[in-house]
C-alpha cells in the first residue's frame, strides 16, 4: 500500500492545515498571493477529496480508507480516522464548498485578510476531522474545535451586531457540547471494564449493544422486567435516557432543531458570506451527522422512547421555520429560518427508520449544503454592492441585474424542491420514508404517521410562498429605489462560483443514483442498529461494528490494510 | 506529674487566643504577633504529645515549626515594610485593593 | 396501397422509434437552452427559428409515434405496436403502444422511479395536440411578441413549457408525470410574471404556483398513499389475486423491482386484483393489516388517494377550491393563455383521471365527487362568466367551466368523451384566444369588450375564424365542441353509480344548464366585440388586421374545431358486439380497456354505450339555441334599447357580485392568507423573539450575569474575612470529627 493509499485521510483532513501554515509566513499586506495561496490549497484539498471519494467501495466495508495509531495508550484514546458511506459524501461537500467559498470572499473581506484565510483554513481543517474521526474524544475535540475558527469569523468580519451573534453563537453551542463530554465520558466508564476501557467508537458501541439488546428485549416482556436488570442493562435503563438526551441536546442545538434554534438566525445574519456558506453548507450537517452516527446507535431504546417527541419537534421545525420565513423583512434572515425549516426534513427522515427515510435525509443534507449555500453566495454579491440586508432597500432589481435573477431563481427552485432540483429527490424521499414510517406506531397510534406525514408536506407550499414572495419583493416589480439602477450585474468571477452550484443542481436532480449508491449502505446500516431499540422489529445479525485494530508494535505506524467484513473477531482496542 | 491535659488546654486556649487576634486586629503587625502565637501553642501541642509517648518524633516536628516560623516571619514583615512604603498604613483594613 | 393501408403502416416502425421517445422532450428542452443563454446574441430571426423548429421537430416526431402505435403489418394485418407488460405474465401484451425505459432515476429501499416513457393512443393524442397547437402559438407569438424586448426569454419560456408539459404526458409512472406536472407549473409561474416589472402581473404568476403547490401538497400525499396501497396489496394478496389481471405474484413483483411500485401499468394490475367479489384473499373491504395504514380497507384508503389526487387535478385544472389562479393569469401574454391556460396544461387533471381509470372506477364515492366538483365549478364559473367585461376574463373563465365538464364527464365514467372535448376544446378556445389577442393587437390592447364593437369589418379573419370557433363552443351550429360535449352529457345522463343515482341527474341538470350558460356568454361576448357600432370609447379609430403569422394559426384552429366533430359521430364498430360506436371511443378503446375490465368486475359502476340519437341531438342543439338566442336578444336589441337608462338595483347588484367573482377571492384572503400571516407574525414576535428569544436564551445570560454578580459582593477584598471563612469551614470540620467519634 502506497503512502498515499495509508495516508489519504490524514492528507485530506491535514492539508488545509498544511496550507495555513504557508499562509502563515506570508506578509499580511500582500492579500493576492494570501488568497492565491489558500485558494490552491483548497483547491487541492478538493482533488484529494474527491479522490477519497472515488476510492471509496459502497459494496465493501463499513469503515475504509481507514488509518489508526496509538495516542493515549492509558486512556485508551487513539488517533483513528475512517469513513463511511454518509461521511464520505459530507466530507465530498466540503471540499467542494471550500475553494468556492475562498473565492466568494475575494473582494467581500477587506481586512486582516491574512487571518480570515488563516481562520477559513483551520476550519476546514476541523471539520474534515470531525468527519472522519473513528474516535469518540477525537471527534469531539474536532467537534469543539470548529467553533473557534468560526467565532472569529462571525464576531471579526461580522455585520454591525456581530459580537453579539458571535459570543451567542459560541457560547449556545458549547453548552450542548459540555453535556455531551459528561455523557461520553459516562459511555467510556461504562462500555467496558476496567483495563479494557477505550474512546474507540467501535469498543464503545460493541460494549452497548448487548446491553441495549437486552433492554429492548425487557420492554416487551413482562412487566418490571426491565427495573430487575442489572449490569450494563440496569445502568442504561437508568442512566441511558439522560446520557442520549445529553447527546441528544449538543447535536439538536447543532442542527438546529425548534426550540433551540435562536442562536442560527443571529449568526447567519452576522456572519461574513463564507461563514454563512459554511455554517449552513456544513456545519449544521454535523449535528444530523452526530445524530446519524453517535446519538441514536449509542442509545437505541432511548432513541426509541424519544423519537415520538423528536419527530414531533421536527414537523415543528418544518412548519415553524417556514412560518418564521413570512414574517422576515430581512433577507439573510428569511435563509436562515429556511435553513431550520430543510434541516427540519433531515431529520424527520432520520426519525422515520426508513430506509427511503433516511437515504432522502442524508440525501437532504447534501442538497441543503449545496442551495443554501449557493443562495448564501449569491446574497453576498447583492450584499457587496447595496450593503443592505432589507427587502424593502431592493425591489425591480431584476431589470438591471438580469443574469443575476436567473441563477437565483434556479436556486430558489432547488430550494423550493421542484422535480429535476436535487431538492425533489431529498424531499420526496423523506416524506415518502415518513409515510411508511412506525413513527405513529412508535407514539401510540398507528394513524398518527398520516399526521406527521401531512404536516411535514405542509412545508411544500410554505416553501414555495416564502421563497417565491421574497424573490418577488427583491427581484420583480417596478425599480423603486434610485440607487439600485445602478446595480452592476453578475460578474465573471462571480458566475464561476455559482456555476458549480447550478451544475450540481442539476446532476444531482436529474442523476443522483452515483451519490445514492454510496449512501445506501451506510442507510441500511443505520437503520439496523437503530431496530436494536425499536420492539418487536427485525433485528439484523450483523450490527457489531467492525474497524481496523490498533497496529501490534505502540511505536510503529504502517497500519494494516482492513479486511473484508465477514467472519472477524472483536478486534481488542488495546494491545 | 503534671497531667498532659494541662499543657494541651493551655496550647488550645493560647490558639485561640492568636486565632481570635488575627481574625479581629487591625494592626498587620499585631496579627503577625497573633500569627506566632497561633504557631507557639501548635509547638506546645507538639512537645505535650511527645512527652506522652516517650518519643521525640514531637521535638523534630517543633524543630521545622519554629524553622517555618522564623522564614514566615521575615518574608512577612518584608511586605509589610513595602506596603508601608506604598500606602503609609499598616492597618489591614487600608489594603483592600482586591475588592470587587 | 391505398390511403387505410398506407395510414396503417408506420413509416418508422414501433421499436426503432421506441428508444428515440426521449427526442421528443430533448428538443424543446434544447431550443429553451439555446433561446435562454445565447438568445440575445441570435437576434429575433434566429431565435424566432429556433424555438419555432424546435416544436416543430417535436410535432413531426409526435406524429411519428403517433402513427407507429397504430402500426400493423401491411401483409399480415399483425399490430406491430406493442411490448409485454413488465408486470404482466408472459403472454400479456400492451397493444398500439410504444414504451422505453431509460433506466433509472432513482431508487432506495424497494422504492424505484425510472425514466420510462410511454405512447400509447391516449398519450399520442395528446402529444398532437400539444406539439401541434404549441407550434401554431409559436408562430402566432412571432408576430405577436414582435415590439417586446424580452422576447428570446419569452421563447425560452415557451419552449420549457412544451418539454414539461410533453414530460407529464409522456412519463409512465406517477412520479415523473410529478415531474412534468410541477415543471408545467414553474414554467406556468416564469410566462404569467413574463412582464414582471409590473408587480400586479408578477404577484399573478406567485398566485398560481403557490395555489398549484397546495394542489401538488394534495398529489405528494395520495402518491405516498398509493405506495403504502401496493405494498399493503402485496403483502397480503394471496395467488387468486393476481389473476384477474393476468399476471401473477412472482411476475407482479418482478415487475415492482423492475420498475417500482408508481408505474401505472402496475397500477392498473392492482386495480384489476381489487374489486370486491373478484376472487383472492385482498378486495376492496379488506383491512390494511399492519403499518400506518392498519384497520382501514383498501377502498376506503383508494378513495382517500383518489380525492387527494383530485384536488391536485383541482389545482392544475382550476376547479373548486383551486381555480383562483386562472383568471389572474391572464395577465401573462396571450398566446400564453392559449397555449397554457386553454389548451395544455390545464388539462392534465383531466389527463391525470384517463390514465388512472382503472383506480378511479374503483371507487364511486371518488367518481361522485370529481362528477359533481367539476359541475359546481362548471356553474359557477359560467355565472361569473355572465358578468366579465374583460374578453380574457370571460374566456378564462370559460376554460374553467369547459374544464368542469371534462370532470363531469370523467367522473362519471364516460372518459373518452372528457379526453374528445379536452382535443376540441383545445382547438376552439386556443384559437379563441388568439383571436381575442389579435382583437387586442388590432385595437390597442384594448381589453373591455364594452369598448369595442363593429370589428367584424375591420379584421375580417379574426371575425371569421372567432364567428367558428364560437359556434363551437356554444353548439349553434352543431360543430366539434357541440358533439363532444353532447357525448359527456349523454354519457353523464346514463352512465350510473351505485347508491349514487341522483348524481347522475343531478350532474345532467347542471350540464345542461352550463350549456346553456355558455350558449350566453360567449354570444354576449362575441356580439359585443365584432357586432353593433363601434363603441364610442374604442381607443383607436379603426382597427387593423393582423399578419399572417396570427391569422394562419386562427384559420387552421377554427378548421380544426369543424373537422374534429368527425371523432364523435358513432362511424366505427364496437369489437365484439359490432354496435356503432364513436371514432374516439373506438381509438382509445385500448387505453381503457383495463378500466373496463375493472368495471365488470366491480359492478358498481354501470357504463352506458349506447349513442345519442337524432332526439338527444335535437334537445341539445335547443339548450344551446335558448342560451344564445336570449343573449342576441337582450345585447342586440334589449340593452341597446335602453342605453342611457339606469338598471334596477336588483339587477345592479347581481351583475356586482357576479363581476367580483362572488368574491370567493376576498373570502380565500380573509380565511386563509392573512391567518396565516397573521399567525406567522405571531409567532415570530410572540414566540421565537420573545419567548424564546429573549426569556429562555438572553434570560439565561441575564440570570447568570445577576448570579454572578451577586456573588461578586463575597470579594471583599478584606483578608480577615477571607480568614474568617476559613476559620468557620475548620470549626464545622472538627464539629463534624466529633461527631462522628462520639457515635
Amino acid at each position: 500500500m502506497s503512502f498515499f493509499d495509508t495516508h489519504l485521510l490524514n492528507l485530506v483532513v491535514f492539508l488545509p492545515l498544511v496550507f495555513a501554515a504557508l499562509v502563515l509566513m506570508l506578509p499580511a499586506s500582500e492579500p493576492g498571493q494570501i488568497r492565491a495561496v489558500t485558494l490552491i490549497g483548497m483547491l487541492v484539498d478538493l482533488v484529494v477529496g474527491v479522490w477519497a471519494y472515488t476510492r471509496f467501495d459502497p459494496s465493501g466495508a463499513e469503515f475504509q480508507l481507514e488509518y489508526r495509531v496509538h495516542w493515549f495508550k492509558e486512556f485508551g484514546l487513539s488517533y483513528h480516522l475512517g469513513v463511511d458511506g454518509l461521511a464520505v459524501s459530507l466530507l465530498l461537500l466540503t471540499v467542494f464548498l471550500g475553494p468556492l467559498v475562498v473565492l466568494a470572499s475575494t473582494t467581500y473581506i477587506s481586512h486582516r485578510i491574512k487571518e480570515f484565510h488563516l481562520a477559513l483554513l483551520v476550519l476546514q481543517t476541523t471539520m474534515l476531522g470531525a468527519l472522519v474521526s473513528l474516535d469518540v474524544l477525537l471527534f469531539y475535540i474536532f467537534f469543539e474545535a470548529m467553533l473557534i475558527p468560526m467565532y472569529l469569523m462571525v464576531g471579526v468580519w461580522g455585520a454591525e451586531d456581530r459580537q453579539m451573534a458571535a459570543v451567542k453563537f459560541f457560547l449556545y453551542t458549547l453548552v450542548g457540547s459540555l453535556l455531551m463530554l459528561v455523557a461520553l465520558i459516562a459511555v467510556y466508564f461504562i462500555s467496558a471494564p476496567a483495563g479494557a476501557r477505550s474512546f474507540d467508537y467501535a469498543s464503545m458501541y460493541n460494549g452497548l449493544l448487548e446491553a441495549n439488546r437486552q433492554l429492548n428485549a425487557c420492554r416487551v416482556g413482562p412487566e418490571g422486567a426491565c427495573a430487575s436488570l442489572t449490569g450494563l442493562a440496569g445502568t442504561l435503563y437508568t442512566y441511558g435516557p439522560w446520557m442520549f438526551a445529553a447527546f441528544a441536546l449538543a447535536f439538536a442545538i447543532k442542527v438546529p432543531m425548534w426550540p433551540v434554534h435562536t442562536w442560527l438566525p443571529d449568526a447567519h445574519v452576522q456572519a461574513p458570506v463564507a461563514g454563512s456558506m459554511i455554517l449552513a453548507g456544513v456545519m449544521l450537517k454535523m449535528g444530523t451527522f452526530g445524530f446519524w452516527r453517535y446519538a441514536i446507535p449509542f442509545f437505541p431504546v432511548a432513541a426509541q422512547q424519544a423519537r415520538p417527541l423528536l419527530a414531533t419537534l421536527s414537523v415543528i421545525g418544518i412548519v415553524y421555520g417556514a412560518l418564521m420565513c413570512l414574517a422576515q423583512r430581512d433577507i439573510k434572515k428569511l435563509i436562515a429560518y429556511s435553513s431550520v425549516s430543510h434541516l427540519g426534513y433531515c431529520m424527520l427522515g432520520m426519525l422515520a427508520v426508513t430506509a427511503e427515510g433516511a437515504t432522502g435525509s442524508a440525501y437532504q443534507m447534501l442538497n441543503h449544503g449545496v442551495s443554501t449555500g449557493a443562495l448564501f453566495l449569491l446574497f453576498g454579491f447583492l450584499y457587496e454592492r447595496r450593503h443592505s440586508r432589507l427587502m424593502a432597500d431592493f425591489g425591480g432589481i431584476a431589470k438591471v441585474m438580469p443574469v443575476f435573477t436567473a441563477f437565483f431563481v434556479i436556486i430558489t427552485f432547488s430550494s423550493v424542491a421542484v422535480p429535476g432540483t436535487n431538492g425533489f429527490i431529498g424531499e420526496f424521499l423523506v416524506l415518502l420514508g415518513t409515510f411508511k414510517s412506525d413513527l405513529g406506531a412508535a407514539a401510540g397510534n398507528p394513524h398518527l404517521t398520516m399526521v406527521f406525514g401531512a404536516f411535514a408536506t405542509l412545508g411544500v407550499i410554505l416553501g414555495a410562498a416564502y421563497m417565491l414572495w421574497m424573490v418577488q419583493k427583491v427581484f420583480f416589480g417596478s425599480l423603486t429605489h434610485r440607487e439600485n439602477q445602478h446595480l452592476r450585474d453578475i460578474g465573471l468571477r462571480e458566475t464561476l462560483t455559482v456555476l458549480p452550484f447550478i451544475a450540481l443542481v442539476g446532476v444531482m436532480g436529474l442523476m443522483p443514483q452515483p451519490f445514492l449508491e454510496r449512501l445506501t449502505p451506510s442507510t441500511d446500516r443505520f437503520i439496523a442498529r437503530a431496530r436494536v431499540g425499536i420492539p418487536g422489529a427485525p433485528q439484523a445479525e450483523q450490527v457489531r461494528v467492525e474497524v481496523m485494530s490498533l497496529p501490534s508494535s505502540p511505536t510503529a505506524a504502517a497500519p494494516q490494510a482492513p479486511t473484508p467484513l465477514a467472519a472477524r473477531d472483536v478486534p481488542s482496542p488495546r494491545q | 506529674m503534671v497531667p498532659i491535659s494541662y499543657y494541651l488546654l493551655l496550647a488550645a486556649a493560647l490558639f485561640c487566643m492568636g486565632m481570635f487576634g488575627v481574625l479581629v486586629r487591625r494592626n498587620a503587625l499585631v496579627v503577625f504577633m497573633c500569627v506566632e502565637l497561633m504557631l507557639n501553642a501548635a509547638n506546645l501541642t507538639f512537645l505535650a504529645f511527645a512527652r506522652m509517648r516517650g518519643d521525640s518524633i514531637g521535638h523534630v516536628s517543633a524543630f521545622f515549626v519554629i524553622a517555618v516560623a522564623a522564614a514566615e516571619a521575615a518574608i512577612g514583615l518584608a511586605i509589610v515594610i513595602a506596603v508601608f512604603r506604598s500606602r503609609g498604613s499598616v492597618l489591614v483594613e487600608d489594603i483592600r485593593t482586591m475588592k470587587h | 396501397m391505398n390511403l387505410s393501408q398506407f395510414l396503417q403502416v408506420a413509416p418508422v416502425a414501433p421499436e426503432v422509434l421506441a428508444p428515440s421517445l426521449w427526442l421528443i422532450i430533448a428538443l424543446p428542452l434544447l431550443g429553451a437552452f439555446i433561446c435562454g443563454v445565447f438568445g440575445k446574441m441570435l437576434g429575433r430571426a434566429n431565435v424566432h427559428l429556433v424555438a419555432c423548429s424546435a416544436v416543430a421537430g417535436a410535432f413531426i416526431l409526435s406524429v411519428l409515434a403517433f402513427w407507429a402505435t397504430s402500426s400493423t403489418d401491411p401483409e399480415s394485418r399483425r399490430l406491430l405496436s406493442y411490448f409485454p407488460n413488465p408486470f404482466g405474465i408472459e403472454r400479456d401484451y400492451v397493444r398500439y403502444a410504444l414504451a422505453y425505459d431509460y433506466g433509472t432515476w432513482f431508487a432506495v429501499g424497494d422504492f424505484r422511479v425510472n425514466f420510462g416513457l410511454m405512447v400509447d393512443h391516449l398519450s399520442g393524442t395528446l402529444l398532437l395536440v400539444i406539439t401541434g397547437v404549441g407550434f401554431l402559438i409559436h408562430l402566432y407569438s412571432t408576430s405577436y411578441m414582435e415590439h417586446d424586448e424580452a422576447y428570446w426569454r419569452y421563447f425560452a419560456y415557451l419552449n420549457l413549457f412544451v418539454a414539461a408539459m410533453l414530460t407529464l404526458v409522456l412519463a409512465d409512472n406517477l412520479v415523473l408525470l410529478f415531474v412534468g406536472w410541477e415543471g408545467v407549473g414553474m414554467a406556468s409561474y416564469l410566462l404569467i410574471g413574463f412582464w414582471y416589472t409590473d408587480p400586479a402581473k408578477a404577484w399573478a404568476g406567485r398566485k398560481a404556483f403557490v395555489t398549484n403547490r397546495i394542489g401538488d401538497f394534495a398529489f405528494l400525499i395520495a402518491t405516498f398513499l398509493m405506495v403504502l396501497l401496493v405494498g399493503a396489496f402485496t403483502k397480503q394478496a394471496d395467488e387468486r389475486d393476481y389473476l384477474p389481471g393476468a399476471t401473477s405474484a412472482q411476475r407482479y413483483k418482478a415487475g415492482l423491482e423492475a420498475k417500482g411500485p408508481v408505474t401505472f401499468l402496475g397500477l392498473q394490475k392492482l386495480a384489476e386484483g381489487l374489486p370486491d367479489g373478484a376472487s383472492g384473499k385482498v378486495d376492496l373491504s379488506t383491512p390494511i393489516a399492519s403499518g400506518p395504514l392498519e384497520g382501514y380497507t383498501f377502498g376506503g384508503v383508494m378513495t382517500v388517494a383518489l380525492l387527494l389526487f383530485l384536488l391536485g387535478a383541482a389545482g392544475k385544472s382550476a376547479q373548486l377550491p383551486l381555480y383562483v389562479w386562472l383568471p389572474d393569469a391572464m395577465a401573462g401574454p396571450t398566446p400564453v393563455s392559449a397555449l397554457i391556460h386553454a389548451a395544455t396544461m390545464v388539462t392534465a387533471g383531466v389527463y391525470l383521471f384517463s390514465r388512472m381509470s382503472a383506480l378511479l372506477v374503483l371507487s364511486p364515492t371518488a367518481m361522485a365527487t370529481i362528477a359533481i366538483v367539476g359541475a359546481l365549478t362548471s356553474l359557477l364559473a359560467a355565472l361569473i362568466a355572465f358578468a366579465q367585461d374583460d374578453i380574457k376574463k370571460v374566456l378564462a373563465y370559460s376554460t374553467v367551466s369547459q374544464l368542469g365538464i371534462m370532470f363531469m364527464g370523467v367522473g362519471m365514467g364516460v372518459f373518452w368523451a372528457a379526453v374528445l372535448h379536452l382535443v376540441t376544446h383545445a382547438f376552439f378556445k386556443a384559437c379563441l384566444f388568439l383571436g381575442a389577442g389579435s382583437v387586442m393587437h388590432g385595437n390597442g390592447d384594448e381589453t373591455d369588450i364594452k369598448k369595442l364593437g363593429g370589428l367584424r369589418h375591420e379584421m375580417k379573419w379574426t371575425w371569421g375564424t372567432f364567428l367558428v370557433a364560437t359556434l363551437a363552443i356554444t353548439g349553434i351550429l352543431p360543430l366539434s365542441g357541440f358533439f363532444s360535449k353532447d357525448a359527456i352529457l349523454h354519457g353523464v345522463h346514463h352512465n350510473h353509480l351505485e347508491g349514487l343515482h341522483w348524481v347522475s341527474t343531478l350532474v345532467y341538470g347542471l350540464g345542461l344548464t352550463i350549456a346553456a350558460s355558455t350558449a350566453f356568454y360567449m354570444t354576449r361576448l362575441y356580439l359585443l366585440t365584432f357586432e353593433g357600432p363601434r363603441s364610442k370609447e374604442a381607443r383607436v379609430a379603426h382597427a387593423h388586421e393582423s399578419a399572417w403569422h396570427m391569422t394562419l394559426p386562427l384559420v387552421v384552429l377554427a378548421v380544426l374545431s369543424v373537422v374534429s366533430a368527425v371523432y364523435a359521430w358513432p362511424l366505427m364498430k364496437a369489437p365484439g358486439d359490432g354496435r356503432p360506436q364513436p371514432v374516439f371511443e373506438n381509438f382509445l378503446s385500448p387505453v381503457f380497456a383495463s378500466m373496463n375490465r375493472v368495471v365488470e368486475a366491480g359492478k358498481v359502476v354501470e357504463l352506458d354505450t349506447s349513442v345519442p340519437t337524432l332526439g338527444n341531438y335535437g334537445f341539445a342543439w335547443l339548450v344551446a339555441l335558448v342560451g344564445g338566442g336570449v343573449a342576441a336578444f337582450l345585447y342586440l336589441s334589449f340593452f341597446p334599447a335602453r342605453a342611457g337608462q339606469p338598471a334596477p338595483a336588483f339587477a345592479r347588484a347581481v351583475r356586482r357580485v357576479a363581476q367580483n367573482k362572488f368574491y370567493v377571492d376576498e373570502l380565500y384572503e380573509l380565511v386563509v392568507i392573512r391567518p396565516v400571516k397573521f399567525l406567522s407574525f405571531v409567532l415570530f414576535r410572540v414566540v421565537d423573539a420573545l419567548l424564546i428569544d429573549t426569556v429562555a436564551v438572553r434570560g439565561t445570560a441575564w440570570v447568570t450575569a445577576r448570579v454572578g454578580s451577586a456573588l461578586r459582593y463575597v470579594q471583599s477584598g478584606d483578608a480577615q474575612a477571607y480568614a474568617a471563612v476559613m476559620v468557620v469551614a475548620l470549626l464545622g470540620g472538627i464539629a463534624y470529627a466529633f461527631i462522628q467519634v462520639l457515635q
